[in-house]
């Protein structure tokens, strides 16, 4: 083990880069040829295993950044080539013309930029691995790692029911593990060209997985993420092709530091594609069909994550212009509608759909304010977003293979079904909203920076009050339970319950420490970040890490406490049945039933309010669509600027 | 340090009592109002002491969490404004005693329990948000998030906040648990006999509740008084005022549908601190 360790730590930063985007890819590769499932099995969780120890030793021995030979200019055009050429494959096959009108509009953008702009020696870095980049990359290799140990036992049991069209477990497990890889290469890559190569790849990857099980409503929906981000894909090409007529600009860096407007703009409506923000949301919903794993890891932890970083990387250097007030608008928009809508939907993946398109909102909200205290805000949300959502995921994917439903309503009783799986669901859901927990911190600098954009503010407002709604009342169902004297001990396979009780660790020991967090990390990155802030900004954002943090926290410690010594000293003859306005049906078990007409006993039930009418998704989808739609073309009005 | 901590105990202890005073003298005024005599201004008291010598009755062991919580961030929400801390960390916790009660009164399986959990849920939903724009309106003001900057001030926040302060006596009404917006928890006969989100609870579980309703009514009426903190004596006089008019409007008026609450608390009341906010960001250096 310390052989390897040290072997790890004389890594040069180029293999480094090499061996996270590697690593995984050839993880994936060797899970596709192997035959046998159980060998399966022990490549990923191996792979998943080096992935995130490679990703934090990569973190540690950073910051660094690494120039590649001319050789790379054109091994990526090559890459995006063939990525294009696949794309239009699938597309070609299943009769989607649309997306093979807009991949072969893509194609063109290419081929324009590499032959009319000329050979231009690269001098900025390909790939860059800083602060930010060091925390999506921490993001991708654990969580990611923990969510593919997870898949391992996940896919045997989903195997045995799923349906006939499915594709095998060898590809789905090439893709799922390749991903990996994939994605920290979209997190390091500074090259547009390079970004582009990943961010189709990633575009692919979605694709390939929504369409997992080869339904027609897997399909049809795999088809539309396509679309959708096919149209990302396009915008983002639009950026290189802008970025290099514009003095020869090859990177991000040199997007940033030319302050080049125009391909700014589009690289957000790129962004805003792949992060699902209105109205290009419809895409993640769809997505929802893919198996659990692929929720928790592209779905919510880490791909969609992808959009939201590029705005927070560079958004920094447009702090002040126009352009970023109509980002964070638009982000504060998708932010409140999202969780308004979430507050109306009974289904359990729907709900964690919409919370992540809000909260994605949030992020593209704080990164379009451009402060120093909103970039601090927006990373505390895209680190306790990935790490809370991802467990909820897993949770619900483990609840339906159980009880076979996602529908809220159904979870009642469930802390008596499967103890260990709702006390963990519970505690993710808490860490939502609970202080001090690091959501509920993160939307505290969310507020307390969106005060220098009044819209936003209001926005933020609503939308936090939603949010804790549709909370509360999906935690208060699920721990709707009877009396039980004693709880039986729940069977999951081991590769699902050490990584729900690995992750759950995580969330809940980082959402204690969160000030802490904020202090030590992420305030000195947003001053590093934004060196040459005004100095009010700036004392913002220590004001804002200037919370009483342990002491006042002993209250609710007491609490658990009393509430654990109330427990053990618990006397079952104090044990009541509910008022029900009637006489209760006595049985020899406790019943929960009353005496109605003619001495049936009935049973009293209430189900949550959704105001499925109010807030349906038909009346406010089209709406919510047109306004955000608006925004975006509104961020196409720099191209005038040429 | 030892003064900010014989502060805190001194007003841990000091604020159930007047609390609870103040719950008396409701008790008395709404019953006078209604042609009673009323009980004894002490009777909180004796309620909450014969509670505590009940017997611990409970449907199951997790509602039983949710109490302790309940008091636990009230305590939490008062100590940090005591010590002049974040008062929009205090404004999170503040809400999470309230959602505790809400999702103590969810855990067990009683359709009435739910039903006013649900309906204290709403009233969340309703209020929420005017009170985030009070602590906007406070930092507009003030330049801090610190509650103790308000302590600094010249002029009290209500020469700069009158809008905002309309905004939250209207939310108060529905935190006092009154008429036209409240819950079935209240003593008054004219309510009815099944009380909603306590219904579930007895004994000294219910006591604990009764003990943070206590700390509220004090807690909510020292907010009042702090939007004239230059004269506190005033802020008193106002704070108590303002409690009696919300007993008089608890009287007159009837409860109303929880959708028309949130209907009406996000139409006036927010448009009325969203107007006085606009005001404050309107003048040259707020908040700098």
């Amino acid at each position: 083990m310390q052989a390897i360790t040290g072997a790890c730590l004389m890594l040069t930063p180029a293999n480094y880069v090499l061996a996270l985007i590697g690593v995984p890819l050839v993880g994936g590769a060797l899970a596709y040829v192997l035959p046998w499932r159980g060998a399966r099995t022990v490549v990923v969780c191996l792979t998943a295993l080096a992935t995130a120890l490679l990703g934090v030793l990569a973190v540690v021995a950073g910051p660094f950044s690494v120039t590649c030979g001319a050789w790379s200019d054109p091994a990526a055009f090559a890459l995006e080539l063939l990525l294009i050429g696949v794309i239009v494959a699938f597309a070609w096959e299943a009769r989607a013309w649309l997306i093979v009108l807009l991949t072969l509009l893509q194609l063109g953008l290419c081929l324009t930029e590499q032959f009319s702009a000329g050979a231009h020696a690269p001098t900025a870095p390909t790939f860059v691995l800083d602060a930010l980049s060091s925390i999506l990359v921490i993001i991708v290799c654990v969580i990611g790692a923990l969510i593919l140990v997870y898949a391992t036992g996940y896919m045997r049991e989903h195997a045995a029911h799923a349906p006939r069209t499915t594709a095998g477990d060898r590809r789905f497990f090439l893709v799922l593990v390749g991903f990996l890889g994939v994605m920290n290469g979209l997190v390091l890559a500074n090259n547009l060209r390079w970004l582009a190569v990943f961010w189709e790849s990633t575009t692919l990857c979605s694709f390939l997985l929504i369409g997992h099980e080869g339904t027609a409503e897997a399909r049809a929906n795999a088809l539309r993420a396509l679309l959708i981000n096919a149209f990302g894909g396009v915008a983002l090409s639009l950026a290189a092709l802008l970025a290099a007529h514009r003095g020869g600009i090859t990177s991000l860096d040199g997007i940033m530091s030319a302050q080049a407007l125009a391909p700014m703009a589009l690289l957000c409506i790129a962004a805003m594609t792949k992060s699902a923000q209105f109205p290009f949301q419809s895409w993640l919903l769809g997505a929802m069909v893919a198996p659990t794993p692929v929720s928790a890891l592209l779905h919510s932890a880490t791909m969609v994550k992808a959009g939201s970083y590029l705005i927070l990387r560079l958004a920094p250097a447009f702090a002040g212009t126009r352009l970023l007030d109509v980002v964070a608008l638009a982000g504060g928009f998708t932010f409140a509608v999202a969780a308004a809508l979430a507050v109306s939907q009974s289904n359990a993946k729907r709900v964690l759909a919409y919370s992540t398109i809000s909260n994605l909102g949030l992020i593209v909200a704080c990164a379009g304010i451009a402060t120093p205290l909103a970039y601090a805000a927006a990373i505390m949300i895209l680190c306790y977003h990935a790490a809370s959502k991802g467990l909820l995921f897993l949770c619900v994917g483990a609840i339906e293979q159980k009880i076979g439903s996602r529908d809220i309503e159904d979870m009642g009783s469930l802390l008596y079904i499967m103890p260990l799986t709702t006390i963990i669901t519970l505690t993710g859901m808490l860490t939502m909203l609970m202080p001090p927990f690091g959501m509920l911190m993160s939307k505290l600098l969310a507020i307390e920076a969106a005060i220098e954009a009044p819209f936003v503010l209001l926005l933020v407002i609503v939308g936090s009050a939603l949010t804790v709604f549709f909370w509360a009342k999906w935690i208060g169902r699920m721990q709707t339970v009877s009396y039980h004297p004693h709880y039986p001990r729940e069977t999951m396979p081991f590769s699902m319950s050490s990584v729900l009780v690995m992750l759950c660790a995580l969330v809940a020991g980082g959402g204690v420490a969160s000030i802490l967090v904020y202090r030590t990390l992420i305030e000195p990155l947003a001053l590093h970040t934004f060196a040459h802030a005004s100095a009010h900004t700036i004392a913002a954002l220590r004001a804002a890490g200037n919370l009483l943090s342990w002491p006042v926290f002993v209250f609710p410690l007491l609490a658990a406490l009393v509430w654990l010594w109330t427990i053990a000293r618990f006397n079952p003859a104090h044990v009541r049945l509910p008022y029900l306005a009637g006489e209760n049906y006595e049985e020899k078990e406790l019943s929960y039933a009353f005496l109605s007409i003619k001495d049936q006993p009935a049973v009293a039930w209430t189900t949550s309010l959704y105001f499925k009418h109010t807030l349906s998704e038909a009346r406010i989808t089209p709406w919510a669509n047109l306004i955000a739609g608006l925004l975006v073309l509104s961020l196409l009005g720099v191209l005038g600027l040429l | 340090m030892i003064g900010r901590l014989l502060l805190v105990v001194l007003v841990v202890l000091v604020a159930p009592l007047l609390g609870a005073l103040l719950n008396g003298a409701d008790r008395i005024l709404t019953a006078r109002m209604q042609g009673r005599i009323g009980p004894p201004v002490l009777q909180p008291f004796y309620d909450l002491l014969k509670l505590f010598r009940k017997e611990p009755l409970v449907l199951n062991r997790i509602q039983i969490g949710y109490v302790y919580l309940h008091l636990a961030f009230m305590l939490m929400t008062i100590v940090l404004i005591t010590l002049g801390q974040d008062m929009l960390l205090a404004l999170f916790t503040h809400a999470f005693s309230t959602l505790s009660l809400v999702i103590g009164g969810m855990s067990v399986r009683s359709p009435y329990s739910r039903i006013g959990s649900q309906r204290k849920i709403m009233q969340m939903l309703a209020y929420e948000p005017v009170l985030i724009l009070l602590v906007v309106g406070i930092y507009l003001r003030t330049g801090s998030f610190m509650a103790g900057a308000v302590a600094h001030l010249d002029a009290p926040l209500i020469t700069s906040l009158p809008l905002v302060f309309l905004a939250f006596l209207i939310a108060l009404e529905i935190k006092l648990e009154k008429s036209p917006f409240d819950v079935a928890t209240s003593h008054h006969a004219h309510q009815e006999l099944v009380k909603g989100i306590t219904l579930e609870y007895a004994g000294p579980y219910l006591g604990v509740i009764e003990l943070t309703h206590f700390y509220e009514t004090f807690f909510l009426l020292a907010l009042v008084a702090a939007f004239f903190v230059t004269h506190v004596w005033l802020g008193v006089l106002v704070a108590l005022a303002v409690y009696g008019a919300a007993i008089l409007v608890d009287n007159v008026c009837a409860r109303m549908r929880t959708t028309w609450m949130v209907r009406y608390m996000w139409t006036v009341p927010m448009a009325l601190a969203v107007c006085n906010i606009i005001w404050l960001y309107l003048q040259p250096h707020a908040g700098r």
